[in-house]
């Protein structure tokens, strides 16, 4: 500091020994050594304005490069978290229904005070589970994100297209990496999964759970129907679970331990460029319009 | 001295039944006995049929030990079966039925109570003449237990008579169920009892016990499936595991009168099928009767669960092999990527 000091007096004691040079004046050392103070002052306020300056553009970028974007606002997030407490509390108490034989099933029956409890348990998770899918039919079908985002989550041609530009790009035989809208089709994937799990376990799970209903509407050859699939699509949804979705958002080490935006609800403008880039350029192209507009106003 | 020697052989070659001669002296007369309490009471034993009996080989003062003289004047003490039929015995009586844990059993209770009525082991097994279970003569043999049993237990009896095991049984399937089958030989214990073979959980391991045993189900032309489906479904699971109230073999075939399904008197017969199942199910009507009963869904006599059973095999399997080879794919591209990156 006293450094720079230093060299900014030096610099004030030249530029006033040169103008009097020039000028041809002589002046009283009083007034030579105020006007060199407040040079000095005046050289120093400027430079520090000027660091100051190039640090908050230095900030500013940092910033923009960390920009987050609201990608699943909390009517989404409470429908998944609802969903996963559901489907957790399901497959506990369900799987030593199917694998009964195990010591693992004997000691969690032990445990839990037998297959009355589990059992409760179980229709209390069915009833989360039935709760979440009339709340999702009522999302997607009376709110306009609701309705937006079923639209973009239908399949279309461009996903046949994405997943084999992701195999040549898995493969090396391509640089491009497929760019994703709002859902890739591994995310449409998930939830289509997920609709026609919970269709097929809602369905076959009512009619074993009001089985003293059904008893008098449909023959008995439908309760072992349902039984059957009851218990298979548990297997393929508890295996999809674990094996499909727990490592696109958990394993997958380009998010290990997990991604957090379904919870969050944000996601970075890193990641966005990344795996949606063209939801981010409709996202663009669609708030630019809008100043444009504004600004005849 | 060989005089005195022929003598010592002669005495070592004394059979009980020689021994026993002198017992007979009395107890062999036909009108032996003793006047009590102004009754006449007969203690006449028959020789022949003692002889012939499992315990013909033994002395009678192996078991009747207070005698000591004779002729005795005092009444012998009674005696217990268990002074030789204990667990570990050295003189070889059988304990294969466990006979000690007729102690536990309700007839035991009952005698224990004071009940005159109540059977001892020569109730049924006779005091003198006691035959192995395998003499077709015996109390004891299969075909004869349930008139030994049905001679107390005579509503049961008559129950029993009707069912389809006591037809078999009179038809020469020896292993047909008779009562000790089910409520056991000396252990009988109520069902109420979370011992007995008979409670809630016991009555599907007694049932399991001949009804998966394939050379026998075979012999009796019964599906030998019927107790493995049981345990896979929801039923079976629920009792296995502390719901007792589930329903169990006896829920819906009865027990003393079981029948096939085909008698049109059987609980199981496709008619009767409603008000069975209505027993817990109150909204049951014909539609119960409208599909399989005890399937097993990877057979094919599964009918149309074993076509959704295999349908969702395949896809369960198709599935994984896809998600499986995404996920390796996008694992080695990962790694490429990042080797190449550090190149």
């Amino acid at each position: 500091m006293s450094d720079s000091n230093g060299k900014i007096v030096d610099t004030a004691d030249k530029m006033i020994g040169q103008v009097l040079k020039e000028e041809k004046v002589e002046l009283d050392e009083e007034f030579k050594s105020a006007l060199k103070d407040e040079l000095v002052e005046k050289i120093r306020r400027h430079v520090e304005d000027k660091r100051r300056e190039e640090e908050e553009r230095i900030r500013k970028e940092e910033k923009s490069r960390k920009e987050y974007f609201l990608r699943f606002g909390l009517n989404f997030r409470l429908q998944h978290l609802t969903l996963a407490i559901g489907v957790i509390i399901l497959i506990v108490t369900g799987l030593p229904i199917k694998f009964h034989d195990t010591l693992v099933a004997k000691i969690f029956f032990e445990m839990i005070g037998g297959i009355g409890v589990s059992r409760f348990l179980h229709r209390l998770g069915a009833t989360l589970l039935i709760i979440v899918s009339i709340w999702h039919v009522l999302f997607i079908t009376t709110t306009k994100t609701g309705r937006n985002d079923f639209r973009q989550l239908l399949p279309t041609p461009k996903d046949l297209k994405d997943f084999i530009q992701n195999i040549k790009y898995l493969l090396g035989m391509s640089k491009q990496k497929p760019r994703y809208g709002r859902f890739s089709y591994i995310e449409k994937f998930d939830y289509w999964a997920v609709y026609w799990g919970m269709v097929i376990m809602i369905c076959s799970g009512l009619i074993l759970w009001f089985n003293n209903f059904f008893l008098g509407i449909v023959p008995k050859f439908v309760f072992d129907i349902a039984t059957e699939v009851h218990s298979d699509e548990a297997m393929l949804a508890t295996l999809a679970i674990v094996v499909w979705h727990w490592y696109n958002v958990h394993f997958n080490p380009e998010v290990f331990p997990f991604n957090p935006t379904i919870f969050t609800g944000k996601i970075s403008k890193e990641k966005m460029l990344k795996d949606h880039p063209l939801e981010y350029e409709k996202m663009l192209s669609k708030s630019e319009p809008k100043q444009k507009k504004d600004k005849p106003r | 001295m060989t005089a005195l020697l022929t003598i010592l052989l002669a005495l070592f070659q004394l059979g009980p039944s020689s021994q026993n001669a002198r017992c007979f002296l009395c107890h062999g007369k036909k009108d032996f006995g003793v006047v009590e309490n102004g009754k006449f009471q007969s203690l006449y034993v028959s020789p022949k049929q003692f002889e012939a009996s499992i315990h013909g080989k033994f002395t009678c003062v192996q078991c009747h030990t207070d005698v000591k003289v004779i002729p005795h004047f005092i009444r012998p003490e009674k005696i217990s079966c268990l002074q030789c039929h204990f667990e570990g015995n050295t003189v070889g009586a059988p304990v294969k039925y466990l006979p000690e844990m007729y102690k536990y059993s309700v007839h035991a209770k009952a005698s224990a109570a004071g009940n005159p009525n109540a059977p001892t082991c020569e109730t049924c097994h006779t005091t003198h003449y006691v035959r192995s279970p395998k003499d077709t003569s015996s109390g004891t043999y299969r075909k004869n237990i349930p008139q030994l049993c049905g001679s107390c237990h005579k509503k049961e009896f008559e129950a029993y008579s009707k069912s389809i095991h006591y037809r078999a049984l009179e038809n020469g399937m020896l292993g047909a169920a008779v009562c000790t089958d089910c409520h056991q030989e000396h252990d009988v214990l109520p069902p109420s009892d979370p011992r007995s073979a008979l409670s809630a959980e016991g009555v599907v391991r007694t049932c399991t016990k001949c009804h998966a045993d394939t050379l026998l189900m075979e012999k009796a032309d019964v599906p030998v499936q019927q107790p493995e489906a049981y345990s896979e479904s929801f039923h079976g699971i629920a009792l296995e595991n502390g719901m007792v109230r589930a329903a169990n073999c006896t829920s819906c075939h009865g027990h003393h009168d079981i029948l096939p399904a085909s008698d049109p008197n059987s609980p199981i017969n496709p008619k009767n099928l409603p008000k069975t199942c209505g027993k817990c199910h109150p909204h049951a009507d014909k539609n119960v009767a409208d599909g399989k009963v005890h399937i097993i869904p990877s057979e094919r006599s599964a009918g149309i669960v074993f076509f959704v059973y295999t349908f969702f095999k395949w896809f369960t399997l198709a599935v994984l092999i896809f998600l499986f080879a995404h996920i390796a794919l996008d694992l080695s591209g990962f790694i490429r990527r990042k080797y190449s990156r550090h190149e």
